[in-house]
């Protein structure tokens, strides 16, 4: 049957199309949409489906990877940094394997579109000893997720598979199965101490042999399944090139735009590579370029005299693929002379300002940073931030640091201790506190570092697109409850739309701290304004314009406040964009020094 | 047939909606379609460029001088992007109606100020989208699909709003042929 899907549409559905009964992952761009998309079939077709959301990658590895030691079909998935956070439990279950299936989905961003690193986790693959499956279209991806789960259920072990952003967020017709025969397994965990348990040295080094021996039988399976056929294709020509993943598209378009002709070998499963096998089949090519990306997983399995790319400085080793970088490395191998067809002419390079992310017009992360600047002014504090969409706020000059998740809460105990005549100010929101704020707080609470935290709380994952926290799902689970059952106060403050009140919150929250002897623990319960349950309960609808006589161009609201619809006019005024403005009332107070901005009243009747 | 079409704009300006309606107008007649989407990140109100690929293909992404059409829901996100159009490609944007629009040596052309008509309640802010498709399919002699596939796959995608969008549509192309 032909569907028009999303690579992480297509994921999803071969997940369920594989039998998967067990989801759980952790958000993050470009992987969030799978376990979405596996929520919606299982509501679709009214699946006995597990699809939840862990509180991070690491719990979310391991209740997928418990379901398939109990004989299930499970799947994790996350983007590539949360697998950093997972990778404890996975680096143990590639030496223990399953009976069952599970499939680890790890989503890779080259380019760095929407992360902090651009790591391959083809190469973590590599590192834990497991098998990886690298997709370059959303039909490769539906393919080898079906395929990927088979595999991991045959040989025992986890299987990855490692789309990139460019197959997680591409869009193509695809042929997927007809019917949806749901018949998962039945879970039933069987005792088996000495492989479940395995204790060092022995338990843990048998174990170690037998992932060798794995990786040797893999590599077999992998030629004899996938390569040699590929290779069998090979029509004699003078060059080779190795890809995998996006790399063969963009390969087979650059060939094709120039005109030029090489044997071209697809990889599907980029580790473990019969490297013996491979090598036979160099004799025949003057050299061999190898194409992939980010890292040179490939190529450093395969390197030899003849062997072309990132560590030959032949091709691009940081950045995205396109077909400019391919004709480039086709010319470094000199199968290319001619002219850059990927280049228009210099006249059509445009200076735009740049149009970087912002907080949305009326999100309550910006009014509370706007406080927080104005009680603790700069020179006199350290504004360490974590990642979410309160880290856009860097653009109000109020965060200092930005390192992973969770990082907020212990740089401010390193800060407090190695400056401490600041005042440190951590900011992190709700679902990052679950993620991994919970055991550097402890560890703040039990040494007494002294500093502020404050906790934005908007009970949403919103960077992410939205996705549930554990307190939204459950009112029981409380922000301020578990901060008081380690032991230490919780001051709460209901984010206002009259700045003033938040400032004297802050001011509030000052004076506390100054007697205080460990952190001093601050939660501002937000909301985020395109989360439809909540929003229409909190956002007042005063709508700004702007009066032009009082604006004196002081640039106070388009560098420190910074919302969106504020930008001068031909008379060098500020005025409000009434199609952006959420609203929210925010700027009305405090915000501009002469009181520029005023209600405007007519706004529902201009339409909007 | 092989076409390749980029849409610039920004995060909330409904690029993503045009991907998947020229997506099913592909589906429908059972042409091959490789696109790519923004999300995450830079769907925060920054700039958002999609790639449309209709044909035989095998990556989602357009490369500069390769696009044969280029549909601009902004005027600089348009100027930021046009180095992917070929110069015998099309340029639809939406600008101002100020002179101080730069000459461009694209051979199609079409400009116009969506963000006034908006503004004059002509149609509402979230149509824009839709309308700047209508632009697109009056000026650009080749695109790749009619007016009414596209009118078929903007009711495939959303039946509760078509009404509304095919009015916006129909609304772009009475307004390009009177310019
Ligand atoms: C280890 C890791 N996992 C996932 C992500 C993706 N990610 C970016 S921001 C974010 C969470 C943001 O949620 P929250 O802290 O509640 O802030 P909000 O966006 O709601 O303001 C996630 C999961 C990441 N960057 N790192
Ligand atoms: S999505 Fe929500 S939390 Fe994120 S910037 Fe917009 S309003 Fe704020
Ligand atoms: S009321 Fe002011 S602060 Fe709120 S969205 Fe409108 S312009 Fe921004």
């Amino acid at each position: 049957m032909k569907q028009t899907l999303m690579g992480n549409d297509a994921i999803a559905w071969g997940l369920v199309h594989a039998n998967v009964d067990m989801v759980s992952g952790y958000p993050g761009t470009p992987s969030s949409e799978i376990l979405g998309v596996v929520q919606k079939i299982k509501h679709q077709l009214n699946l006995d489906i597990y699809a939840e959301w862990g509180t991070n990658e690491k719990v979310g590895f391991e209740v997928a990877y418990a379901g398939a030691i109990a004989g299930k079909r499970t799947c994790a998935t996350m983007k590539q940094v949360g697998l950093n956070v997972a990778s404890d439990a996975l680096m143990s279950a590639s030496y223990i394997g399953n009976l069952g299936a599970m499939l680890l989905i790890s989503a890779d961003d080259p380019g760095f579109h929407s992360s902090q690193t651009e790591q391959d986790s083809r190469v973590f693959a590599k590192f834990a000893r497991i098998p990886v499956l690298d997709p370059a279209t959303p039909q490769d991806a539906y393919d080898l997720t079906k395929y990927g789960v088979e595999l991991s259920e045959k040989l025992q072990i986890p299987v990855m598979l490692r789309p990139v952003m460019r197959v997680c967020h591409a869009r193509e017709i695809i042929e997927m199965d007809r019917e949806t025969n749901f018949s998962p397994n039945k879970g039933k965990f069987e005792r088996n101490v000495a492989r479940w348990g395995a204790v060092p040295r022995d338990g843990r080094f048998a174990q170690g042999v037998e992932q060798l021996n794995r990786i040797e039988v893999i590599k077999e399976y992998n030629w004899d399944t996938l390569l040699k056929s590929e290779f069998d294709k090979c029509m004699g020509k003078d060059t080779l090139i190795i890809t995998s993943g996006t790399g063969y598209g963009f390969v087979k378009e650059t060939l094709n735009d120039l005109n030029l002709e090489a044997d071209v070998v697809k990889v599907l499963m980029p580790y473990p590579l019969p490297v013996t096998q491979i090598h036979k089949r160099f004799k025949a090519y003057s050299k061999v370029l190898v194409i992939e990306e980010p890292y040179p997983c490939i190529e450093e399995q395969i390197a030899c005299d003849k062997v072309y790319g990132k560590n030959t400085d032949t091709v691009h080793k940081i950045d995205e693929m396109s077909k400019e970088a391919i004709l480039n490395a086709l010319s470094n191998i000199n199968l290319y002379d001619g002219e850059n067809i990927y280049k228009t002419p210099p006249s059509l390079n445009f200076d735009v300002e740049a149009r970087p992310p912002a907080l949305c017009p009326g999100c309550p992360h910006r009014d509370v940073y706007y406080a927080i600047t104005k009680v603790f002014k700069k020179k006199k504090a350290i504004y360490p931030s974590d990642i979410g969409c309160y880290t856009l706020a860097i653009a109000q000059g109020a965060i200092d640091t930005i390192l992973c998740m969770g990082a907020s809460v212990s740089m401010a105990s390193g800060f407090s201790l190695s400056d401490p005549d600041k005042t440190t100010v951590a900011t992190i929101g709700d679902g990052t506190f679950f993620h991994s704020g919970i055991p550097p707080l402890l560890n703040a609470i039990y040494q007494g570092h002294k500093f502020i935290l404050v906790i934005l709380d908007n009970s949403t994952i919103a960077m992410t697109g939205r996705q549930t926290t554990p307190s939204r799902s459950n009112r029981n689970i409380d922000i301020k409850k578990i901060v008081e059952g380690m032991g230490i106060d919780c001051i709460e403050h209901h984010y206002s739309h009259e700045m003033q009140d938040n400032i004297d919150f802050f001011k509030k929250v000052k004076e506390v701290h100054k007697s205080a002897t460990g952190p001093t623990v601050v939660v501002v319960r937000e909301f985020c304004i395109l989360d439809r349950e909540r929003a229409v309960d909190y956002v007042p609808g005063i709508f700004a314009q702007v009066d032009a006589d009082k604006c004196v161009a002081c640039d106070q609201c388009t560098t420190v406040y910074k919302c969106p619809p504020m930008a001068y006019n031909d008379d060098g005024k500020i005025e409000i964009d009434p199609f952006l403005c959420a609203g929210c009332g925010g700027c009305l107070d405090v915000v501009c020094p002469t009181d520029a901005f005023i209600q405007d009243f007519d706004y529902l009747k201009r339409g909007k | 047939m092989k076409y390749q079409i980029v849409i610039a704009g920004f995060g909330g300006q409904g690029v993503v909606f045009l991907v998947k309606v020229l997506a099913i107008c592909a589906g429908n007649r059972d042409i091959a379609f490789l696109g790519t989407e923004n999300h995450g990140m830079s769907q925060r109100g920054g700039s958002v460029s999609c790639d449309i690929k209709i044909g035989d293909f095998t990556n989602p992404v357009i490369d500069k001088n390769q696009a044969d059409l280029m549909i601009a829901l902004e005027q600089n996100e348009g100027l930021r992007n046009v180095s992917y159009l070929k110069l015998d490609g099309t340029l639809v944007t939406n600008a101002k109606d100020k002179d101080d629009y730069p000459k461009l040596p694209f051979k199609g052309f079409a400009k116009i100020d969506a963000f006034k008509k908006a503004e004059a309640g002509e149609f509402p802010i979230q149509g824009l989208n839709v309308y700047m498709l209508g632009i697109a399919l009056a000026t650009d002699k080749n695109f790749p699909f009619s007016v009414k596939e596209v009118k078929d796959a903007i009711t495939q995608m959303n039946a509760k709003v078509a009404k509304q969008n095919i009015e916006i549509l129909d609304h772009a192309m009475r307004d390009i042929k009177e310019l």
